[in-house]
């Protein structure tokens, strides 16, 4: 006899997507592009506009995040983004640029979203010491924010705080 | 340290209907409005929170923030949204749907 099981992350799930979101952080969103695309585009951006380091996160399959070291006004961010945009023709990456335009900030998921894990961090390269080590201390607060929402259930739809 | 988060996806809540209704006005035009009834219907919505604050503001904020849904694009600071959630948005559930950031 086969029972169907359902696991603890469907049955405890967030609905909604918590992300880091700031104006200052060079941030990219590669969706479907292979990782060594994907690289060879953050090394070409990290040389040309000196943005100190980088980390790539692994989002789902054929999808990854960039993440720039160097704090930069939002002008100069959207302008580094448009230029990665033309250059790589992702239409995908253009896309989150006009909608980063509209919000006037640009946002990544750290949460879990449907069927797709939160992103982790697969490569890293240079400086990690200003907009990065910031990233990943919101990332940490969000993540320790997820887990006690699952570890305790509060009250996800009914509870109060 | 001020940490800044969003809080975002699609949405079901009950809001109040409307109706429309023509009025004529006193210099004889005919004019047509909207008027808020008392009757419910559910709709589907997609909103957005940026909360900045604290992470023991950030940790209350992102719970209420479960039931209570944005009003549109909402930014506010955690602990303003803890004190009058309902200044910010209304009752409702998250539901799973494809949204992007």
């Amino acid at each position: 006899m086969v029972l169907k099981v359902n696991g603890l992350r469907e049955k405890l799930s967030l609905k909604c997507i918590i992300g880091y979101s700031d104006i200052e952080t060079v941030k990219l969103d590669f969706d479907y592009t292979p990782f060594k695309t994907v690289r060879y585009f953050a090394f070409l951006t990290l040389k040309r506009f000196k943005l100190g380091g980088f980390i790539i996160l692994k989002s789902s399959m054929n999808c990854y995040h960039v993440v720039f070291d160097r704090r930069v006004s939002w002008s100069e961010n959207m302008r580094i983004v448009a230029w990665v945009g033309l250059l790589c023709k992702n239409r995908f990456l253009l896309k989150w640029f006009v909608m980063q335009c509209i919000k006037e900030e640009s946002t990544l998921r750290v949460s879990c979203k449907r069927e797709k894990p939160s992103p982790r961090i697969v490569f890293r390269y240079g400086c990690e010491d200003m907009q990065i080590r910031e990233f990943l201390g919101c990332r940490k607060t969000i993540k320790g924010i997820v887990r006690r929402l699952q570890n305790e259930g509060v009250g996800l739809y009914h509870g109060s705080c | 340290m001020v940490k800044k988060i969003a809080v975002y996806g699609s949405y079901e809540a009950k809001v109040l209907v409307r109706q429309r209704f023509w009025h004529r006005r006193v210099d004889g035009v005919r004019q047509r409005y909207w008027h808020k009834t008392k009757r419910m219907k559910k709709v589907a919505l997609s909103g957005r929170y940026e909360f900045y604050g604290k992470g023991k503001d950030l940790y209350k904020a992102v719970v209420k923030a479960h039931r209570i849904m944005p009003k549109g694009f909402v930014h506010v600071s955690a602990e303003k949204f803890l004190e009058h959630p309902d200044r910010y948005g209304f009752e409702g559930e998250w539901v799973e749907r494809e949204v992007e950031s």
